[in-house]
């Protein structure tokens, strides 16, 4: 209630206003962030410019590009997904971890030819992501626990986890890197024609594409869109609706934990877990992309490959002095303008009663006191 | 109390109040007495609240005066009604559950001093209590106290920040016959102690046993101030409801078979509260049954029982004589039963998503709109065009968020929708609550067309004209319980008035 | 004997357990008051990290030569970005939850940003804060170590700031105000007080505090900068707070458990502890996991028994917790 105005909630939420303020406001955090840079005495304008060259210029920089995005995509897919249910699913960094333990430790100890090694790693990924998941799923769907502390608490869980493996059960002897397991026996193979590239980029595309498919025209994607719209409509359209959370949480977890297997074997680099560093954020950045896209899953693909040019901009651009360091903090600023774009678009301003729209009796006021 | 010798209190001059462009309040002009209880008494949207809303400081008066104790008020907040000693207790607590009694007591009061410690404030709030002659367990925390005795508290509180008029909403809508008693006594003790007290509820029993003087107010204007001691029910009933002619709409002799039968079933409410006491009746193929009743006084626990909604805790409920007591909504909507919600936006529908959507909400199974896996996505938008075509949803297209329609349309396409479901039994709870006159009618035609074709339609309305235009039989409830039944042609808007307000004949 | 083994671990580990979860006491205190008023903040890492960096800056740049001025540089970095925090989650009512996520990605990743070029080089000795015995005439005894001889901020950290925190929430009239709050802003709102500007004004100080432990890091535990320096404790601040169900006096039990779980490998390792059956490193890692994992327990047990009907209503969070207010929705 600032200069006499006042917010109300709007009943007619729109999808397209939503996404337009959401986008708008993304664009405004890259602005200030634009301006930060000014203030601090860099040029944002050359920044711009070197980080376009970095990353369209060459072709080392469209690699570098969809390397950062399988991991990215992956988890950011894995939250849109959980996001249709309006559930927030802020683990997918834990259940990245999670999956990648489970596939390391399948990869490590189990003596397969890799044509059954790698789909039994898949498999333990996929499981392990999902675990890593259930007890917030199963809270919140039976016990209306709010799913964000659980799922975030186990994130760190799971760090530790895979830090220790990398220091301590798993630990890599023979090599000269102080974090790191033993390294599975193979690697995935690249796109023809790209060196870096591993084919695991078709999954988040593949998966992006048929989620698309599934929300626009099964039965299943309508009855998750019904519950994230509106969970006691859901009821009366006789959904049930803790076992349909259930399923489609752990589904979600399943996926960031796919990502995880596939960036232990796909990423360029000892196909092993190296301790903490392992995910860079992933989660966190999937997540931003997802509260982005507005768990649209083709707009989760435009978002992910624009947040993950600018990760690679960032790491590219070390060499003319920046650090990758204001990457995390301009993904900041991005999910500020998202955030205040989505509220923008869920609450109105109002100055007198007589502008105000809807049902009138309630408790507004002509009054001075604040609020 | 003598009649001659009266201070008044508060005196509201000419009061007009309106809410975007609805008149809530018409040219009201009435006085409240020194060391008297004073009901107001109406059907909802009678204006009663409106009006109490208006002395506490919540809303503002658009035109006319008001004089608290002989000086000319008017409120912009809360604060300054509390100040001017005009204190309202509200349905709704106000209270810090995890805090003490004697904490919320204390909440905010300019009285209180600075640096406090629980014994102080105990002992303040026993002080307090023997003062004003109301006691409640200090130490006590707030969701330790049953509900009577958080409303002591609420009571308390605005009695200690000094008010001398104290307005009570529907105060006995929430407690036990023996807590209203109780609530009687305190009040009576009040009023002999110099303060005001205005009592709002719809209940004519307790309005008679407790008040010296009673006001009905009906459509926003005041009727009539009575003596308390000299009015009957029966005429306080026909004040409140009037007698207007209702809506013309043709009825006919069908006695059908039992569709919908209930056999003493009681029920709670989502507080763990009786809402229903062994209710029985039943509901025959091609009748309309009114529930006609105040809100509040079971009428909403009884539409989710017979849906499948709530559980019933005793008694039987049966449709075309299958038992379906406490199976679920989807075993009952699958007998033919369709459900027009009270609660539309938060039941019936998903405002965030596109009317097609909810046009298919309850049908998306049927074969003809689905395969085992896909939606036929051409099939559905059509189901939608028809719904929204016969169901006379002014829209420009099926794809729009239905949050965006206006609450008559989206009421048009759920009672077509669930007309569509209703091959035996029709559900509809306060169907055209908040519509605008057309939309009223056409919903109502929707209901008729169903009777018509042979379905049973049990219809809950807070609307006294509308139930008496339209029901073929009329059941009025009050606190849970069935008070009567009435015939078509045994209509009598007195008994029914009278009912509805908790007084049967032999009581009159 | 054996009495004297257990008596020697325990105050070795208070000795060293006790100043590496000041950090956590006072991130933790911050939390507290801002869940008190109902604000969700999960930035905690972002406010750490941002009064860590203006303290050092302060040393470094700014020429600031005492130590309690460093700090104050870096509770006050910290309170304007939580008053920029405030401005949007409480006036603006945005999401607090992406909102303070945003600040514990962006405010760490600013802050690693402003240190970049101080990677290595320590905040001197002379302004760090030392502790009471800088003779080093009681050094040998533990006793004395585990409780008498820590630096200034711990003390006010584990007693002063609670006691004071404690005697504003429950011992005056405005601290009642601000504990309903966060239960029941339609209750504050009846009788005219403000509940925006009460949850603003401690989002900001909560921020300022939970700054102050970042600045307190820079000034003793790792006197020299490197990235990510908050490392993790910003979260266990927060799951001590759910953990000592929102108490100020179980929020400084809680920090000091979690703490001493948390920094048991380094600790270990710095007094070449031999254990018997498990690796010191395993134990270490064992022991990392286990404040997330008693939270999470600490969440799901009074959920689960509420579910089956019996509330166990002392550890309820404040019931208004991350739910923006509005007048025209009560």
């Amino acid at each position: 209630m600032i200069l006499g105005y006042r917010l109300q909630r709007r009943l007619d939420a729109d999808a397209r206003r939503s996404a337009i303020y959401r986008i708008s406001g993304a664009v405004a955090g890259l602005l200030v962030s634009g301006l930060f840079l000014l203030v601090t005495g860099r040029n944002p304008v050359t920044i711009l410019a070197d980080s376009f060259e970095a990353v369209f210029g060459s072709k080392r920089g469209i690699e570098g590009v969809a390397v950062q995005s399988i991991p990215i995509l992956m988890c950011a897919i894995g939250v849109s997904l959980s996001l249709r249910m309006k559930v927030w699913n802020i683990g997918s960094d834990g259940q990245f971890l999670a999956g990648a333990f489970v596939a390391c430790g399948i990869g490590i100890n189990v003596d397969l030819p890799a044509g059954v090694l790698l789909p039994l790693m898949m498999l333990g990924s996929l499981i392990g992501g999902a675990i890593w998941i259930l007890v917030p799923a199963a809270a919140r769907a039976h016990w209306g626990v709010n799913e964000i502390i659980t799922s975030l608490l186990l994130n760190f869980v799971a760090v530790q986890l895979v830090v220790w493996a990398s220091l301590g059960f798993w630990r890599d002897t023979t090599s000269m890197v102080t974090q790191s397991t033993r390294s599975v026996p193979f690697t995935l193979p690249r796109i023809p024609g790209f060196d870096s590239v591993s084919i695991a980029f078709f999954v988040p595309l593949i998966l992006a594409l048929a989620l698309w498919v599934v929300f626009r025209s099964t039965k299943v994607g309508y009855e998750i869109d019904i519950i994230g719209g509106n969970p006691r409509a859901a009821s009366f359209a006789g959904i049930n609706v803790p076992r349909r959370v259930i399923i489609v949480m752990l589904t979600s977890g399943a996926i960031a934990g796919l990502g995880g297997v596939l960036q232990l074997t796909g990423a360029p680099g000892a196909q092993a877990l190296n301790g903490g560093g392992f995910s860079r954020a992933y989660g966190l950045s999937g997540f931003i992309v997802a509260a982005l896209a507005g768990a649209s899953f083709l707009g989760v693909l435009v978002a992910g490959l624009f947040l993950s040019s600018m990760f690679y901009a960032g790491i590219a651009l070390q060499t003319k002095g920046l650090s990758v360091y204001i990457i995390f903090a301009i993904y900041g600023m991005v999910l500020i303008g998202v955030a205040i774009g989505e509220t923008a678009s869920r609450y109105r301003l109002y100055r007198s009663v007589a502008e105000m729209s809807g049902p009138v009796d309630l408790e507004t006021v002509t009054s001075g006191a604040a609020s | 109390m003598t009649d001659s010798q009266h201070t008044t209190s508060v005196e509201v001059r000419d009061v007009v109040k309106s809410f975007g462009g609805v008149l809530a309040l018409e040219h009201v002009n009435l006085e409240f007495r020194v060391g008297e209880v004073h009901a107001l008494l109406g059907e909802n949207g009678a204006g009663k609240t409106t009006l109490s809303n208006i002395l506490a400081g919540i809303y503002r008066e658009e035109s006319g005066h008001i004089f608290i104790g002989g000086v000319e008020r008017s409120f912009h907040n809360p604060a300054q009604a509390i100040e001017a000693g005009v204190g309202m207790v509200h349905q709704h607590f106000r209270l810090v559950n995890s805090m003490s009694v004697a904490e919320n007591l204390h909440l905010g009061s300019p009285d209180t001093p600075k640096i406090v410690s629980q014994r102080l404030l105990i002992d303040r709030a026993r002080a307090m209590m023997a003062d004003i002659g109301l006691t409640v367990d200090p130490e006590a925390k707030i969701w330790q106290l049953s509900v009577g005795e958080q409303q002591r508290v609420e009571i308390l509180r605005v009695l200690a920040r000094g008010a001398r008029v104290l307005i009570l909403d529907e105060p006995t809508a929430v407690l036990t016959a023996k807590e209203a008693r109780e609530l009687f006594v305190v009040m009576r003790r009040l009023a002999e102690g110099g303060r005001t007290v205005v009592f709002i509820s719809h209940k004519l029993n307790e309005v008679l046993e407790v008040s010296d003087r009673i006001t009905v107010l009906r459509g926003g204007r005041h009727v009539i101030t009575r003596e308390g001691a000299g009015v009957t029910a029966r005429e306080l009933a026909r004040l409140m409801t009037g007698d207007e002619a209702g809506i013309e709409v043709a009825h006919r002799e069908v006695r059908g078979d039992d569709v919908l039968v209930l056999d003493g079933v009681s029920a709670r409410n989502s507080r763990g509260v009786e809402a229903l006491h062994g209710v029985s009746f039943s509901v025959r193929s091609g009748e309309i049954l009114g529930i006609a009743g105040v809100s509040g006084n079971g009428q909403t626990e009884l539409a989710e029982v017979v849906t499948g909604l709530r559980r019933s805790d005793s008694g039987r409920v049966s449709i075309d004589g299958a038992a379906v007591t406490n199976t679920s909504s989807r075993r009952i909507t699958d007998l033919g039963v369709g459900h027009i919600p009270e609660d539309r936006i938060g039941v019936g529908m998903v405002a965030s998503a596109p009317l097609k959507d909810n046009a298919v909400l309850r049908h998306y199974r049927d074969p003809e709109l689905s395969t085992r896996r896909l939606l036929k996505r051409d099939r559905v938008v059509e189901f939608a065009r028809s719904l929204v075509e016969v169901g006379r949803v002014q829209t420009r297209s099926v794809h729009m968020p239905a949050g965006q329609l206006s609450g008559g349309n989206q009421q048009r396409l759920v009672a077509r929708r669930e007309s569509l479901l209703a091959s035996r039994l029709l559900v509809a709870a306060h169907p055209t609550r908040g519509l605008d006159v057309l939309a009223s009618k056409q919903v109502q035609e929707a209901i008729i067309e169903r009777r018509d074709a042979g379905c049973a339609v049990m219809m809950i309305s807070d609307d006294l004209d509308e139930i008496l235009a339209v029901s073929d039989r009329i059941l009025v409830m009050y606190e849970g319980r069935v008070m009567g039944v009435f015939n078509r042609a045994d209509y009598d808007r007195e008994r029914i008035g009278l009912m509805m307000g908790g007084r049967t004949e032999a009581t009159s | 004997m054996m009495f004297a083994i257990i008596e020697n671990a325990f105050l070795s580990i208070l000795g060293s357990a006790v100043p590496a979860s000041t950090v956590i006491v006072l991130a933790a205190t911050g939390v507290l008051l801002n869940e008190r008023v109902g604000v969700l903040n999960l930035g905690q890492e972002g406010f750490i990290a941002i009064g860590a960096v203006f303290t050092v800056i302060s040393v470094q740049e700014w020429g600031v030569e005492n130590s309690w001025l460093a700090l104050l540089a870096g509770v006050l970095g910290a309170a304007v970005i939580g008053a920029f925090f405030a401005l949007g989650v409480v006036v603006m009512r945005v999401s607090q939850v992406l909102v303070g996520l945003a600040v514990a990605l962006g405010g760490v990743g600013l802050a690693n940003q402003l240190g970049t070029n101080r990677n290595g080089s320590p905040v001197p000795t002379e302004i760090q804060f030392s502790d009471l015995d800088p003779f080093g005439v009681f050094a040998d005894n533990e006793f004395f170590e585990a409780f008498l001889l820590h630096d200034p901020v711990t003390y006010l950290a584990y007693l002063v700031i609670p006691a004071a925190l404690w005697f504003l929430l429950f011992r005056t009239r405005h601290g009642m105000v601000v504990r309903a709050v966060g239960e029941n802003p339609g209750a504050v709102d009846a009788v005219g007080a403000s509940v925006t500007g009460l949850r603003f004004f401690y989002t900001v100080v909560g921020s300022a505090i939970t700054g102050a432990a970042g600045a307190y890091m820079v000034l003793t535990i790792t006197p020299t900068w490197s990235p990510d320096i908050a490392r993790g404790r910003g979260w266990v601040a927060l799951a001590v707070v759910i953990f000592a169900a929102w108490r100020p006096g179980r929020v400084v039990l809680g920090a000091l458990l979690f703490g001493t779980m948390i920094s048991f490998e380094s600790t270990a390792k710095a007094r070449s502890w031999n254990l018997p059956f498990l690796a010191a490193v395993d134990m270490g890692f064992l022991l990392s996991m286990l404040p997330y994992i008693v939270t999470l327990i600490v969440i799901l047990v009074p959920a689960g028994a509420a579910h089956m009907g019996r509330r166990i209503r002392a550890t309820d969070a404040p019931a208004a917790l991350a739910t923006p207010y509005l007048r025209e929705e009560r």
